[in-house]
């Protein structure tokens, strides 16, 4: 672009004195009418945002401050209020179910971080680049655009043991016997991670094939001449050139997984036994079936805080390498 | 082709005058349209006390109520039948209906910011009931007031079937009337009478007594009965499972489940409290006593004979399992048996059904020195007015309250896809007593005998626990008996657990 301007202005010297002037122009970005004094002029900006500041506020500050606000308060059903200072939160530690609920949020949240990331990248790599990319990519986007509760609600019949077809298949082969997975202690979990690995790996090989495409195709054939194999090509060279991609796809579903509460209530409500009830169910069960709001404020707070950290190290931890390949790839 | 006058009276319209005036109707009509479609609209005409019953019925003519409801069978039911009602007054309603945890999660916020969005209430016992009740309207107000008509039959302890005031209208105390007996859903047992009979003999043979069921027999009998059909299941037969549980999501009714079992056994309950009115400050519960780890180790005994699905079943997917064939026997609500009985959805259908009232507690299993019963328990739901609302807008309401319990429309709603009557007249009408009999064209009838007539009669009945903090009381019980189930803790364990729980939720 500074290239053609200077060209132009080369070839066109008659046009160089606008062309500065429309320059300087957009440098002091002066928009204030010429009738304002400097006092008037200092506060015209501040006008113009002032909408923007007040949205801004009324749907995310003021929520914000006002969870802190209940977090120290009892707040329940009666619309009276009481000050309790930090016993909403004191008294979540010896909550065995808040407990219960980061563990399981962990749990869940690494299984389908680990299974969306590989089967994700995998699909990528085999569709990459051959004739049918753009209707596979259509058709595995399909469980992407489906609401969560809805999906929650087709597993629920898919695995029921009555009526359920993937449970019939199953156990018609014999990998499940009369229980279903989601009636078990032992497997509930595992059923959730298959719905969100269903409905999110697509996510990570869109990405993926984004990535993908920026790959320097000479590295790839620099490499191959120097004797690697399409393994070896994937490791050394694709692989770094997508990781800032992925690392955006694990930063998406990692927060995803600390929101998104609505195929677990669809389909195992937390139970059973308290298996599924990873800490955002628990927090929606304390809130709006309890309606003890100041108690659930406290559990939102914790989990927003956790969350930031956690992202924080997750970027930490992706960063660094993320950015020393790309200075190879350069 | 047309003329402009030279001076014309009107002025031509801009563009953006155009566009200012569209704009501006467009916005009236939505915010209009939206206030309109969602919520309750008043229509007055003043009525003295002197004044017509059709008057007093036609004083909100051109009213619309919401009424936020559960989707139970006689809530579909009253769906289509709403044209008498605006015959008679001319108010139009509208019947929001979802599954019980969505209808406790909106009415709470509704109630508790103030509102009435929903001036029309189901009041759920003890889900709904129990923790909101102060948000519903006395309404011994209205019962009395001689400018609103009144049903014939009154709102006494008479006019309606046994316990039905307390269950869903006091709460706490007896002096507020919160609601008027709308629906009710009562435990007996359905059982597969076809298989009962076709393998009595085989059964005898094992056990030396026969596969029958009275209502004395016990749950003693039902694990033997249970385990006799799992057994043959296991050995390759083609035979259902023997018995199944409510052990799925649905903390509430997983909480009566194993109610049922320990009250049978003693008249065991939860507080030392007035297990009906229910109390705010109910004191240190009764879970941890031996009656109550025996009877959880008798509960696990017979989850270990029953369906292996148990912890995924709720009560709707219960029923569904004994509609697939896949049990011989269940304790369900009574709701339940005209889907039972429909030849196109249930292969249990077709008079291989048996209705009877619900276990009875077995002797030699009875610790507390206290009386074998047939632990009966329900889910009756009263219709309440939200208190938040404008007198006119109560008043109007009380008018569809009254309504919808009259025993002439809850007539109408059994004969339609399923109505559970609360007024006794309902019983008295020729129709309804042949229908108990089969062939019958009203398949709940067909337990009412083992659910008005005994199920919840004194000593069977048990209601507990009302408390504020019901909800949260019921999902600590479900999922620590879960956990037992499923062999994460034991008997003891699950108990000493919930009572720590427990105790620690009511503040002791």
């Amino acid at each position: 672009m500074v290239t053609a301007v200077t060209e132009v202005k080369a070839k066109s010297p008659t046009l160089v004195s606008k062309l500065d002037d429309v320059d300087l122009k957009a440098r002091t970005l002066d928009f204030t009418p010429s009738v304002m004094n400097s006092v008037q002029k200092k506060y015209f900006y501040l006008w113009l945002i002032l909408p923007a500041v007040v949205v801004l506020a009324a749907i995310s500050l003021y929520p914000f401050f006002w969870l802190i606000w209940m977090s120290l308060n009892d707040v329940g059903i009666n619309t009276s209020s009481a000050f309790v200072g930090l016993k909403n939160f004191t008294r979540l530690l010896g909550d065995d179910k808040f407990w219960n609920g980061w563990q399981i949020l962990l749990t869940y949240s690494a299984l389908c971080l680990v299974f969306e990331i590989i089967i994700g990248v995998f699909i990528a790599v085999v569709i990459n680049g051959t004739r049918f990319e753009n209707i596979l990519v259509t058709i595995f986007l399909m469980p992407m655009m489906m609401a969560p509760a809805i999906a929650g609600l087709i597993w629920y019949f898919l695995f029921n043991s009555t009526f359920g077809w993937y449970h019939w298949f199953l156990h018609s082969i014999g990998i499940l016997g009369d229980t279903s997975i989601i009636g078990s202690t032992d497997t509930a979990l595992f059923g959730l991670v298959i719905v969100d690995i269903w409905q999110w790996t697509p996510l990570i090989t869109l990405i993926t094939l984004a990535g993908m495409k920026r790959v320097p195709r000479d590295q790839l054939e620099a490499n191959m001449v120097d004797g690697a194999n399409a393994f070896s090509n994937f490791i050394q060279i694709t692989l770094p050139n997508i990781y800032p991609f992925l690392l955006i796809g694990i930063m998406l579903r990692f927060m995803d997984n600390f929101r998104f509460i609505d195929v677990i209530l669809a389909l195992t409500g937390g139970g059973p036994a308290d298996s599924t009830n990873i800490l955002p169910v628990y927090l929606f069960e304390v809130s709006f079936r309890y309606f003890k709001l100041g108690r659930g404020a406290a559990i939102a707070l914790t989990l927003l805080v956790v969350t930031i950290i956690l992202g924080k190290i997750l970027v930490r931890v992706f960063e660094g390498p993320a950015s020393k390949r790309i200075d190879v790839g350069n | 082709m047309f003329s402009k006058p030279k001076n014309p009276l009107y002025t031509s319209v801009t563009r953006r005058k155009f566009l200012e005036l569209g704009g501006g109707a467009a916005t009236a009509l939505g915010v209009g349209s939206m206030a309109v479609g969602l919520n309750t609209v008043i229509m007055k005409s003043p009525v003295q006390a002197a004044s017509s019953d059709d008057a007093k019925w036609k004083q909100y003519a051109g009213s619309k109520l919401v009424f936020l409801s559960e989707n139970t069978p006689p809530t579909i039911a009253l769906k289509e039948k709403l044209k008498p009602f605006y015959d008679k007054t001319g108010i139009t309603v509208e019947i929001i209906t979802d599954d019980l945890p969505v209808v406790s999660q909106k009415m709470g916020i509704d109630l508790r910011a103030g509102k009435a969005d929903f001036i029309l209430e189901y009041v759920q016992d003890k889900p709904i009931g129990a923790p909101y009740a102060e948000y519903f309207l006395d309404l011994n107000k209205y019962i009395n007031d001689s400018s609103l008509p009144q049903d014939p039959e009154g709102y006494g302890k008479d006019a309606w079937f046994d316990n039905y005031l307390d269950i869903s209208c006091y709460y706490y105390d007896r002096d507020h009337l919160r609601a008027l007996p709308y629906d009710s859903a009562v435990a007996c047992m359905f059982y597969r009478q076809d298989l009962f009979e076709q393998y009595t003999k085989e059964f005898e043979k094992e056990f030396g007594y026969r596969m029958e069921y009275t209502k004395d027999s016990t749950w003693k009998n039902v694990h033997d009965f249970a385990s006799f059909f799992t057994k043959m299941r296991k050995g390759g037969k083609a035979v259902p499972y023997g018995y199944a549980q409510h052990q799925g999501n649905f903390a509430w009714t997983t909480q009566l489940d194993i109610q049922r079992h320990l009250f049978s056994h003693g008249r065991w309950t939860d507080f030392n409290v007035d297990d009906k009115i229910g109390s705010k400050t109910p004191g240190p519960t009764n879970w941890g006593d031996p009656t109550s780890v025996f009877q959880m180790q008798k509960f696990k005994e017979l989850a270990d004979v029953s369906h292996p699905d148990n912890l995924a079943n709720g009560t709707l997917e219960l029923n569904t399992v004994y509609q697939a064939g896949e049990i011989a026997m269940q304790v369900q609500y009574n709701e339940f048996a005209a889907s039972v009985e429909d030849p196109k959805t249930s292969k249990a259908a077709g008079g291989k059904t048996a209705y009877a009232p619900c276990p009875k507690g077995e002797a030699s299993w009875i610790k507390n020195g206290g009386q074998a019963v047939n632990g009966c328990n329900a889910g009756i739901a009263g219709i309440g007015i939200n208190a938040n609302g404008s007198e006119d807008m109560r008043r109007a309401g009380y008018l569809f309250s009254i309504w919808v319990t009259s025993t002439e429309t809850q007539f109408d709603q059994l004969k339609g896809t399923g109505g559970t009557p609360t007024r006794k007249a309902v019983l008295q009408k020729p129709e309804v007593k042949a229908a108990q009999q089969r062939p019958t064209s009203m398949p709940n009838a067909l337990t009412f005998d083992a659910v008005y007539n005994y199920g919840i009669k004194d000593p069977h009945f048990v209601l507990g626990p009302k408390l504020p903090e019901a909800n949260e009381y019921y999902n600590i019980i479900a999922a620590e008996t879960q956990k037992c189930l499923s062999n994460k803790q034991s008997a003891a364990e699950a108990c000493k657990a919930i009572k720590k729980r427990v105790d620690n939720l009511n503040g002791i």
